[in-house]
């Protein structure tokens, strides 16, 4: 029966290997959700081994079951909320952060978003920013030329005048990582031609959700700094790997992409989206690259970096949604001038997610190096309730305690409490939402979505979880020294990012709220 | 030739060599638990990391290469890490000893003297039953390293193993959860001999769940075809029957190979039936036991009889299968020279 119904989208279907997560997602949304036949069925017309499409189906979340399922985000944010009282409506599926924190708690059924549970429209609370201007949404390309868009696409100065502008910027990439734009494309001009660029817009670190924003508001602006890249750096091949659940980002996408290619914009150039499946770790760039090529979303061993070898082997540059939005008011304006915006010996402005305890939870364009207070109070409307922990950029770039909010937000700064800017992911918790309960969440997030690759983050994060919730009941699994070890273990021996930082909010709790871990004192090792 | 630093000490290696080898060359032994020299470098379970001067983080040797100036240490901080990654995989190795096959995890947990601190809640699998007689597979004993899955994928490009699902909630399994039978797998046991804890493992003939250090090893030349894969007959002395067949990376022609034949068809060894000497039939229509000189002769003597009858292109030659290419020479040769016949068959060649 389902077999039949794929017929005729059969013929339609490409056969590279590249396209088998699109393939599989089409099928999901035109015919149902992928079973056996459907898989077996698609492997063959590909020329693929029925198993290796299998692995591929049974790796993303969302393949197996229909597009209209109840999605309900069971994130930290959304979980402090209360969304896991939604979960009570029949066939109703857990879901790690939807990336929409701002209303929480959310749900999703099919690609429409329901903030609390209910059909009520998605808003958006912003401030003025001077680099990416998101206080004002771009309806079509007109508007976004009115604003001054494409000059710098048009006029497009040298690759190595761009690299020089973005060095003295000192934009690092706001994927999480923080590493510097310029050097990264200097590094990407030293390989052979052509190269690839891949856009990640996987946006799946709890907590974020400034590429939404940007992707929502003003595609435009992302499709000029992409195309910037594309032509700049020798690019003809370029994909934009966008999380499945932001429809809404989908479509806009689409449409500025259709906008673009018909004022010959494209011309020479491909641009497609990918769709992702349901799979945080297909935001690690690796893991993405993997994706794209039709396998598990399983990191690679670094080096060699994408860079040097990247989308089938080829030199690739992968940047973050926000980093390639920021480049054009960069590239207008001079990198001197971004810098400047900075604070506190950082330069330029970033987008901060931020929600949680707040009045006006959103996504404010603000410089790097202002502090919680400033965010929490200036622009989100100031704190509901007493703050007992906050996160500031993403699960895996620690806890702070409240002492913290005067504190700039930087690395430097940052780092002496053992913490990080990560995504810029501000979520302030009240003091009624237990730590533990937050770190056994955390590290539950982390166990379901480890690739299973290594050991250290396949187990590691399955066993902290279990000892958080057992420390919830007072009990510890394993005394202190050996959970230390483990924490070491994980941050040095993983390998990707997702298991050498989960140790880091641990840690941050540990050493601000000591008595919460009292049993790990107790237990003696057998 | 590269020269780089070893625990202090200088060492060679070969362009391009992977550290765990050349360690392995200078004598020093850095245990791998997903490491396969069949197969691609992995690098998943860690075991092997060692300190490498300038890198940010411990680096695992089997997928690392030695480079120029190289300096490595293996005996720092990551003897530490070691034990802390197999006390990890202890933690869900609910069952070390399924089929008699080796263990290197708990061989290796009793050299660093590690331990499980607690069971994960979530450490018992879906069991796996098939109906297959052949080969089993023990979810409990599994440590996810994936060699069997990348046999699959690499070597024997059945795909008919799959690292399914992701989170605590992975495992291994045949295409889709079904039996081996119903996947594009041959069941050559290839995938079950690269399974570093005996996770898979043979379940043919009683006597297969017998420790195989406990079974005398012959080695001998899989006799069914011409490929002439070198093996091992696994003897039970107790018994003195073969209870399974393996084979060695090393060994010449197939690397440690086989098909479903070589690995597991040895049952007519021990079959009653089974032809151990010549036979003639007598005057009285039965058979008889001959020596070999006696059965040649009678063979000999019908051929010439056909030929003296019928002349020679009466005698038609037809090879069996399991000949190598030298046999079927001398077959033809026997045909062409001795009788002096052109009908020369092997059925190798339908
Ligand atoms: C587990 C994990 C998840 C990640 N998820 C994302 C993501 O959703 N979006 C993103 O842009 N970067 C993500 N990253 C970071 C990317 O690997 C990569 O550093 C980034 O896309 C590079 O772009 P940038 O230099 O512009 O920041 C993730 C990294 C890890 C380790
Ligand atoms: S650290 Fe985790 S997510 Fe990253 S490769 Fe290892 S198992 Fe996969
Ligand atoms: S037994 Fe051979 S054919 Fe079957 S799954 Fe294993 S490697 Fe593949
Ligand atoms: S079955 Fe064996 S080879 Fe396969 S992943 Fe498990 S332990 Fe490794
Ligand atoms: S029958 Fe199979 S195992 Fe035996 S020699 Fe031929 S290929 Fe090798
Ligand atoms: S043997 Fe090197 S990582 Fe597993």
């Amino acid at each position: 029966m389902d077999v039949l119904a794929l017929t005729p989208l059969l013929a339609e279907l490409p056969t590279e290997r590249t396209h088998l997560l699109d393939n599989l997602g089409r099928i999901r949304r035109e015919v149902g959700p992928i079973t056996p036949e459907l898989s077996d069925a698609l492997a063959n017309h590909m020329n693929l081994r029925l198993g290796d499409v299998h692995e591929v189906v049974s790796f993303y979340s969302f393949l197996q079951v229909p597009v209209t399922t109840y999605r309900v985000c069971t994130g930290p944010i959304c979980d402090c909320a209360g969304s896991r009282k939604l979960l009570e409506q029949d066939g109703a599926m857990e879901v790690p952060c939807l990336g929409h924190c701002d209303l929480a708690p959310v749900a999703t059924r099919g690609d429409t978003i329901l903030p609390g549970g209910e059909d009520r429209p998605v808003t958006y609370a912003t401030s003025v920013g001077p680099a990416l201007g998101l206080e004002q949404a771009d309806e079509s390309l007109t508007d976004y030329e009115r604003r001054g868009g494409l000059a710098v696409l048009r006029a497009l100065p040298t690759a190595q005048r761009i690299v020089e502008e973005l060095k003295a910027a000192g934009l690092a990439g706001y994927g999480g990582a923080g590493f510097p734009t310029g050097l990264k494309w200097e590094s990407l001009l030293r390989e052979p031609a052509p190269r690839v660029l891949v856009v990640n817009a996987d946006e799946g670190e709890p907590g974020t959700i400034k590429d939404r924003y940007v992707m929502e508001l003003r595609p435009h602006l992302l499709l000029e700094g992409t195309l910037i890249a594309m032509r700049a750096l020798d690019c003809p091949e370029g994909y934009i790997y966008l999380r499945e659940e932001y429809a809404t980002a989908r479509a806009r996408l689409l449409a500025a992409i259709e906008e673009l290619r018909a004022a010959g914009l494209l011309d020479g150039l491909t641009l497609d989206l990918v769709v992702g499946a349901g799979a945080y770790i297909a935001g690690e760039e690796t893991g993405m690259l993997e994706s794209m090529e039709g396998r598990r979303a399983m990191p690679r061993l670094k080096p060699p970096f994408p860079t040097q070898f990247g989308h089938l082997g080829r030199p690739t540059l992968i940047n973050n949604v926000e980093t390639l939005a920021h480049i054009p008011a960069i590239l207008q304006n001079g990198g001197a001038w971004w810098a400047a915006l900075g604070r506190d010996g950082s330069s330029g402005t970033r987008l901060w997610s931020i929600s949680g305890a707040v009045a006006r939870p959103g996504c404010y364009e603000a410089p790097n190096g202002i502090t919680l207070r400033e965010l929490i109070d200036d622009h989100a409307g100031g704190a509901t309730e007493e703050i007992g922990a906050i996160v500031p950029g993403g699960a895996a770039s620690g806890i702070l305690p409240p002492d913290a909010l005067d504190v700039p937000l930087t690395r430097d700064a940052l780092r002496e409490y053992g913490s990080g800017v990560g995504s810029a992911a501000v979520q302030v918790f009240p003091r009624s939402y237990p730590v533990l309960r937050l770190l056994s969440e955390t590290m539950r997030f982390f166990a379901e979505e480890s690739c299973q690759k290594c050991t250290p983050c396949r187990i590691g994060n399955r066993a902290l979880h279990h000892l958080f919730e057992q420390l919830e009941h007072g009990e510890a699994v394993m005394p202190r020294w050996q959970v230390d070890e483990w924490l070491l273990a994980m941050e040095k021996t993983s390998i990707c990012g997702l298991g050498q930082a989960s140790p880091i909010p641990v840690r941050n709790a540990m050493r601000i709220w000591p008595e919460l871990f009292a049993p790990l004192d107790g237990v003696v090792s057998t | 030739m590269v020269e780089f630093t070893l625990d202090g000490r200088p060492a060679t290696a070969s362009e391009g060599e992977l550290l765990v080898h050349a360690a392995a060359r200078q004598g020093v032994f850095i245990p791998t638990l997903c490491h396969d020299d069949k197969l691609e470098p992995y690098g998943g379970c860690r075991m092997c990391v060692v300190d490498v001067e300038g890198a940010p983080r411990p680096m695992p040797a089997c997928a690392t290469r030695v480079a120029p100036g190289m300096v490595v240490s293996t005996n720092g901080s990551t003897t530490d890490f070691r034990r802390t990654l197999t006390e990890m995989l202890l933690t869900e190795h609910l069952d070390p000893n399924p089929g008699g096959r080796p263990n290197e995890l708990t061989d290796l947990a009793q050299e660093l003297g590690a331990e499980a601190p607690f069971i994960l809640p979530d450490a018992k699998r879906e069991p796996y039953e098939d109906r297959n007689k052949l080969m089993g597979y023990e979810p409990d004993s599994c440590i996810l390293c994936n060699r069997c899955v990348r046999y699959t994928q690499e070597v024997m490009q059945c795909s008919a193993l799959s690292l399914e699902g992701r989170g605590g909630e992975a495992r291994i399994v045949p295409t889709w959860g079904k039996s081996w039978l119903d996947t594009e797998c041959e069941l050559c046991g290839g995938c079950l001999s690269v399974c570093p804890t005996g996770a898979l493992h043979e379940k043919f003939l009683t006597g297969a769940d017998v420790e195989e250090s406990a079974l005398t090893k012959v080695k001998t030349t899989c006799t069914f075809c011409g490929v002439g894969c070198q093996l091992d007959l696994n003897v039970d002395p107790a018994t003195d029957r073969i209870v399974k067949v393996t084979s060695e990376p090393h060994y010449v022609s197939n690397e440690g190979n086989l098909c479903v034949k070589g690995r597991f068809s040895f049952n007519f060894v021990h079959h009653p039936d089974r032809l151990t000497e010549p036979l003639v039939r007598g005057e009285d229509g039965e058979l008889h036991p001959a020596t070999w000189e006696q059965a040649l002769q009678v063979a000999a003597d019908g051929i010439k009889g056909v030929i003296a009858r019928h002349g020679t292109q009466a005698v038609g030659f037809l090879a069996s299968a399991r000949l190598t290419n030298e046999e079927n020479y001398l077959i033809q040769k026997l045909a062409r020279n001795g009788v002096g016949t052109n009908s020369v068959h092997s059925c190798e060649a339908t």
